[in-house]
């Protein structure tokens, strides 16, 4: 399995099958003398901004902190043992709302488009 | 009996995507001005389109993947951004034309001014996006829009020359106003090549669950769904040859012109259709683009999208066509000339072809996502040539609408 070709920037769905992003970033772990071994994939805007440049990267990370406070300053990270099947997406034994990735979505569920009538 | 009804059914949904402001506003142009010359150009763009939408139809039913998903998937994210940072200004720009076309039409109905209908006619088309589900708009966009007809029966009626017609078909060196005419010609592919519309069907595919069963239905919705578009863009500029131009109107270059097309045909009649057809077909067009910027951002960011599902449950996904449609009314609220804004838009679409185009080359060739549905000779030479197309394009785009843009 190529891994770059493979993994990166496919769909990433929890157990209940909802789309929670793509595969922005790989997390892999060096090993000496042996080959490097992924732990964690990555999601969210601070890692796209970071594929495209340090300065970009450390840029959102700053906004991400002003916007959402210090815990979001650092990527989302879904460790790798958490996989259950890859196919056209590949599914994490997760469940998204147990974990930060949604948090804007929620806000805008709570604050924005939940008020609207209709929704 | 149920594949006959779906490929009818999307054979009349393609109408709705393909006549749009653009294809309406560059077909009466290029008539009023050249007469029937430049029928070969709505001609190739519909053939470009046809391969196109087959492709991307194709590559949903058999990959289970948007061509946004595909193209961020396969290219990676840094080269994803160029395409998506493109089609969205692209389509930004049409989604304004189009609300434009619908404010012009209601001008012509009521005498009130277009940009106050801007807002309106933005708030109705969010309204549905909001409350309705894929298979209603489909549906209705595509049943409504059966009324543009009315320009082939007007064609029709007008006993044109045929064999003239025929000889439009064949590409050929303008006669007069050069510049004038290489740009209506980028204008009408632009207006007929459409990202969003081969960009929206794949995810239509996605929406109403198409699977391998679905690849002849596919070839014979994109085959005749896009040739009955054409037809009637053909119907349009035939009309405009023939009735614009023998009453002195030779250039468009005030949408008040326009309504007089099918007046000597229909008489009052004509008044009602015309002003119908440019309402339906740009509603039917501003919804699907307005939804097409948001199955664009989802997929490209791997967030949920469906409109079969409440807003609610996807957030992102409605704030970005809510966002999308109230931005794209600004322009038209603020008296910005919907013909020009059209006309402008039809050839950056066309210059940004490339970026959208080049992706088909590489997906549909690549057997981990087609497997052996990938492309054959046929339709690699299409791409290749669309692509060349686009590439030219893009070059000679900016310098025409310098010096033959109206």
């Amino acid at each position: 399995m190529k891994l770059l070709r493979d993994l990166l920037d496919k769909q990433v769905v929890d157990r209940e099958q909802v789309k929670i992003g793509k595969v922005d970033g790989l997390v892999a772990e060096l090993r000496p003398g042996k080959p490097p071994r992924i732990i964690a994939i990555e999601l969210g805007s601070i890692t796209l901004a970071r594929r495209l440049g340090a300065r970009p990267g450390r840029w959102m990370a700053r906004l991400a902190v002003k916007l959402g406070g210090k815990q979001h300053g650092q990527p989302h990270r879904v460790a790798w043992h958490k996989v259950k099947d890859i196919g056209v997406d590949i599914e994490f034994d997760i469940d998204v709302r147990e974990t930060s990735i949604f948090v804007w979505q929620d806000w805008l569920r709570d604050h924005v488009i939940g008020r609207i009538p209709g929704a | 009996m149920k594949k006959l009804m779906e490929i009818s059914l999307g054979v009349v949904t393609s109408v709705g995507g393909f006549l749009e402001v653009g294809s309406m506003a560059t077909a009466a142009q290029a008539g009023a001005m050249f007469g029937f010359q430049l029928i070969w150009a709505v001609v190739l763009g519909t053939i470009c389109i046809i391969f196109l939408v087959e492709m991307s139809g194709r590559f949903a039913a058999v990959s289970h993947h948007t061509i946004s998903d595909g193209i961020r998937e396969r290219f990676g994210f840094n080269v994803f951004l160029w395409p998506l940072l493109a089609a969205l200004l692209v389509n930004f720009l049409v989604l304004s034309a189009e609300i434009g076309g619908v404010a012009i039409a209601l001008e012509f109905a009521t005498g009130i001014g277009f940009q106050w209908w801007a807002l309106p006619v933005a708030l109705l088309a969010w309204l549905l996006l909001w409350k309705g589900t894929f298979g209603f708009i489909e549906k209705g966009v595509s049943i409504l829009g059966l009324v543009t007809l009315c320009f082939v029966v007007g064609a029709v009626m007008l006993r044109p020359d045929w064999t003239a017609v025929a000889r439009g078909a064949v590409p050929s060196l303008p006669v007069h106003d050069a510049a004038n005419y290489w740009f209506m010609a980028v204008s009408i592919l632009g207006a007929s090549i459409s990202p969003y519309l081969f960009m929206f069907y794949s995810s239509g595919a996605i929406e109403d669950r198409w699977d391998k069963s679905y690849l002849g239905a596919n070839r014979a919705i994109a085959g005749l769904g896009m040739t009955f578009g054409g037809t009637i863009s053909i119907g349009v500029l035939i009309v405009a040859a023939l009735v614009l131009a023998t009453h002195g109107v030779t250039q468009v270059d005030d949408y008040h012109q326009l309504p007089l097309m099918l007046i000597p045909i229909f008489g009052f009649w004509g008044f009602v259709l015309f002003v119908a057809s440019l309402a339906i077909a740009c509603f039917g067009a501003a919804l699907e683009v307005g939804l097409q910027q948001a199955y664009l951002v989802a997929q490209g960011f791997g967030w949920n999208w469906g409109e079969d599902r409440k807003p609610r449950d996807d957030p992102g996904f409605s704030a970005t066509y809510t966002i999308s449609l109230l931005l794209a009314a600004i322009p038209i609220a603020l008296g910005l000339d919907p013909l020009k804004l059209t006309i402008f838009s039809m050839a950056l679409t066309a210059a940004s072809l490339p970026l959208t185009v080049v992706p088909f080359l590489f997906l549909l060739n690549d057997e981990r996502y087609v497997g052996e549905h990938r492309n054959g000779i046929i339709s690699n030479a299409a791409v290749i040539f669309i692509i060349a197309l686009g590439f030219v394009l893009a070059a000679v785009t900016i310098p025409l609408q310098i010096f033959g843009g109206t």
